[in-house]
């Protein structure tokens, strides 16, 4: 085989997820390309949880919906997923759930009975340890010495002693002896050689973000728990000592913002994270940004709302939150990655826009970016990474008779040279009030008016760095995607799919969203005849921005709002229907 | 060098608070008592609320930050955590940070970070024309209240103490000695220290006057009080009425969230290179 995707399904806190990324982890190190995306309710036990995992030779974009290999950790995870089976899938199950029957499925089955629970109670373990049972099977079905997963488990199981390491071996060798010895002709999943030939990450969006920003300096972050922007509380936390930085735990994101507002005043690169429900807590905290002219970076990690919404579930709904929110009007920058590799490099960049340009800069995530693993070659995590602190001054540079401003209204593109908080010589205030060039209070008409139109300025200089969106696919084609952030995956793939049928589509892809970069949208856009916007919302945020900007209508639509990302045989299916 | 007085951080503006208005005493003290501590305008940070305490920063010429109503707090500690060598004092109101921001005074004082909070307490909401604030005595006739007051009050002092606060103390705006002396005492401890200030507001508030509170007030430590009890603290930050007292309620030494924090062993955050050293290392555990 040279593409395998394989689910594992069972209740909340039988280790389905960490199942998942062992198995990325392992074959990742074997030269496969993998990526792992996990459905779960929001809760710690019960529910159905579910893990899938695509592993292939050749380097892929998104899942796809033929499933090869379906573990179950319980009788419901078949009731709910066998329509989901490609025809000679295998079904792994412990007969101690169900005893399944051919029977039972529509399409030709192969059902592979592994006694998981027997064989955990046999080497003494956890009950909750069916799932490295069932993990060393999985790496006998496709075709693997055990030794593979062997060093993702010790790696795995490392901080909690060697005793808890050889039983959890132990228990993942049982499972791959298991289906040596009783399904010695079971090949049909076999896997081909993997090609990849440099080492790559197995990484998740946020701990993406997460490594970006520790690479562009970040030093303060006070994030308050939310998903899907946990796994960056995780990575900072536990790195907080050798990386020297501080991750603080606020009491609201109210705090979270104001913090990291008080920390980047006092000269480090700080960070918030959150979703919609406590975006909207920091909106006030934004607007404070804006007039302070503080550079702050936020990763806003978008989950269907309103309100509570579906927590453990993703969207693309707050982009239009995004750039209106915060009452006044200031200037602001938003990023959106569409896959790990720009979750690690737009963090960056956001750092270096912040400071330069002093905004506050967002990077929109989801948790389908947040919460998937994904791999990417190491080497792009380890390139250098150019720092620009923009126009802060060194405390030598600052005039001694007491004449430095702030907020100096003589620049060429609304940015004023910034001091820090100690400087001899550099003394302002940070003034929530309208102020002048020091920071004092004012309320005098020109002044104000100058102030405003000084920090509203920032966006045409702005403009001038921003990025035009990337063009992926065929230059002359019969459908042209328009999209943003996380949808590209599955979209590069429907575009491969579109091409094996003979329809040559292309994708235009935006990654910087504001200030829109209207006039090389409008090059783009222009002469192409018929353009399909896709996004995980129900008013269609992007079509109605490119509409505001550019004039250009977008008529053609696929728009998905139920939480889940699209598959890319479902986007062909829509655009057929489009048609 | 020229030293430090309360002259150095005269600005080009003069206080618009109203004539007699307590928040003169504070703003006198609070010089005084970095003058003499020797903080001058670029050795501190200054972080004001919203409300009529908050007008001080302009005629206050030291480092600063006037953040949005009730948000001071979290931007001190944001400030602290990048430069942990700055003095960093917080200037708020009983509105600001009891009503606003409560949640906020809650968990600075959990975590005890080495900030001075001053509160400015009269009852009263005055930027706005006259409501009551959180600490608004029941009975009290305002604007928002024309029949009085009918909450319990937010008591800054017992909030404070339950909230794991390392100093906690009441001043009075007409005792300028008394109240610098506190201000430094506050400032100088290391650790959360809570300062409450009771002043008047001669405005909206025809009750509590400045002979209102000279009859009332007493000194503790006159009383031979020793601040090193929770519970004995408890019940004198409860006293309230024909006597209430003034001085320093409880003091204790716990480490602060800053002498905590693995990253603030040495230089401040602000200080540090930008560069991550092993990122071999970092990346290792997502192979």
């Amino acid at each position: 085989m040279q593409s395998v995707t394989w689910k594992m399904g069972g209740e909340a806190g039988y280790g389905i997820m960490s199942s998942g990324t062992m198995l990325c982890r392992t074959f990742s190190r074997l030269g496969y390309h993998v990526l792992a995306t996990n459905e779960y309710p929001s809760l710690i036990r019960g529910g159905h949880n579910l893990i899938t995992v695509r592993i292939a030779t050749q380097e892929f974009a998104s899942l796809n919906k033929d499933v090869h290999i379906l573990v179950a950790l319980n009788k419901e995870t078949v009731d709910l997923h066998k329509e989901e089976l490609t025809k000679g899938a295998i079904l792994l199950f412990d007969p101690k759930d169900h005893t399944w029957q051919a029977t039972d499925f529509s399409k030709e089955m192969q059902l592979v009975a592994v006694p998981l629970a027997d064989i955990v109670s046999e080497h003494k373990g956890d009950p909750v340890m069916r799932n490295t049972v069932a993990l060393g099977a999985t790496v006998a079905l496709l075709g693997t010495d055990f030794s593979a997963i062997e060093s993702v488990i010790r790696d795995q199981f490392k901080r909690k002693g060697q005793e808890v390491i050889d039983n959890n071996i132990a228990i993942a060798k049982a499972g791959y002896d298991h289906i040596k010895t009783n399904f010695t002709n079971q090949s049909s999943m076999f896997l081909s050689k993997g090609e990849k030939k440099e080492p790559f990450l197995v990484i998740n969006g946020s701990e993406a973000v997460g490594v970006g920003a520790v690479r562009a300096g970040l030093k303060f972050a006070a994030i308050y728990p939310m998903t899907p922007i946990n796994s960056v509380i995780t990575f900072l936390a536990d790195h907080a000592k050798e990386l020297q930085l501080v991750y603080k735990q606020p009491e609201d994101e109210i705090a979270g913002i104001n913090m990291a507002i008080g920390a980047s005043i006092g000269g480090v690169r700080s960070m918030v994270a959150t979703s919609g429900g406590g975006f909207a807590l920091m909106v006030e905290g934004l607007s404070l940004a804006g007039i302070l002219e503080v550079p702050l970076v936020i990763d806003l990690g978008m989950r269907p709302g309103p309100a509570t919404g579906m927590p453990t579930w993703t969207g693309q709904g707050e982009l239009q939150f995004a750039i209106h929110a915060g009452h006044g009007e200031f200037p602001r920058i938003i990023l959106a990655p569409g896959d790990i590799q720009e979750a690690y490099s737009l963090t960056v960049d956001a750092f270096n826009l912040a400071d330069r340009y002093q905004v506050p800069v967002f990077i929109l995530t989801d948790k389908y970016l947040n919460e998937s693993q994904w791999c990417a070659p190491k080497s792009h995590f380890q390139k250098d990474v150019a720092t620009n602190r923009g126009k802060l001054v060194k405390e030598e540079e600052l005039a001694t008779d007491g004449s430095f401003g702030r907020y100096s209204l003589e620049t060429d593109d609304g940015v004023s040279s910034r001091s820090l908080p100690g400087m001899k010589n550099g003394f302002y205030i940070a003034n929530s009030y309208e102020h002048d060039e020091q920071g004092y209070t004012t309320e005098l008409a020109d002044l104000a008016a100058a102030m405003a139109q000084k920090r509203l300025s920032k966006l045409v200089a702005i403009q001038k760095v921003g990025g035009a969106p990337t063009v992926y696919g065929e230059r002359d084609s019969e459908i042209t995607f328009v999209a943003w952030g996380s949808t590209k995956g599955p979209i590069l793939e429907a575009m491969k799919l579109l091409g094996s049928k003979g329809k040559k589509s292309k994708l235009i892809h935006f990654t910087w969203l504001f200030p829109f970069p209207t006039e090389e949208v409008t090059k783009l856009l222009s002469p192409v005849t018929r353009l399909v916007d896709v996004e995980l919302n129900t008013t269609a945020q992007l079509a109605f921005l490119i509409r505001e900007h550019t004039g250009i209508s977008i008529t053609e639509k696929i728009l998905q709002c139920n939480g889940r990302m699209l598959y890319p045989e479902e986007i062909v299916e829509r655009i057929s229907k489009v048609t | 060098m020229p030293s430090i007085t309360a002259d150095s951080f005269k600005t080009s503006f003069l206080p618009t608070w109203c004539p007699g208005c307590g928040d003169f005493g504070i703003w006198m003290s609070l010089k005084n008592a970095l003058a003499n501590l020797g903080i001058g305008s670029d050795d501190g940070f200054l972080v004001y609320g919203i409300g009529c305490h908050g007008n001080m920063q302009d005629w206050m010429k030291i480092y600063g930050a006037r953040g949005l109503h009730g948000r001071a707090l979290p931007v001190a500690q944001g400030i602290k955590l990048a430069n942990h060598k700055l003095p960093v004092i917080c200037i708020t109101g009983d509105g600001d940070c009891l009503g606003e921001g409560g949640n906020h005074l809650i968990h600075a004082a959990k975590r005890n970070p080495d900030i001075t909070v001053i509160i400015h307490d009269n009852q009263v909401y005055g930027l706005t024309t006259g409501q009551a604030s959180p600490t608004a005595q029941p009975g009290f006739k305002t604007k928002s209240t024309p029949t009085g007051a009918t909450d319990t009050p937010i008591n800054p002092l017992t909030l404070g103490l339950t909230a794991g606060a390392t100093f906690i103390a009441r001043g009075f705006a007409g005792d300028t000695p008394g109240l610098t002396d506190l201000m430094q005492r506050a400032i100088s401890h290391k650790g959360f220290s809570v300062l409450d200030v009771l002043q008047p507001c001669v405005t909206f508030d025809k009750v509590h006057t400045y002979g209102w509170y000279r009859q009332r007030l007493y000194q503790l430590d006159k009383e031979g009080y020793v601040p090193d009890n929770k519970i004995k603290a408890f019940e004198k930050a409860l006293e309230w009425g024909d006597k209430i007292p003034i001085g320093i309620f409880y003091k204790e030494d716990r480490p602060t969230s800053e002498e905590v924090e693995p990253a603030l062993t040495g230089a401040p955050l602000k200080d540090l290179p930008l560069t991550v050293s092993n990122i071999d290392g970092l990346l290792s555990e997502f192979i």
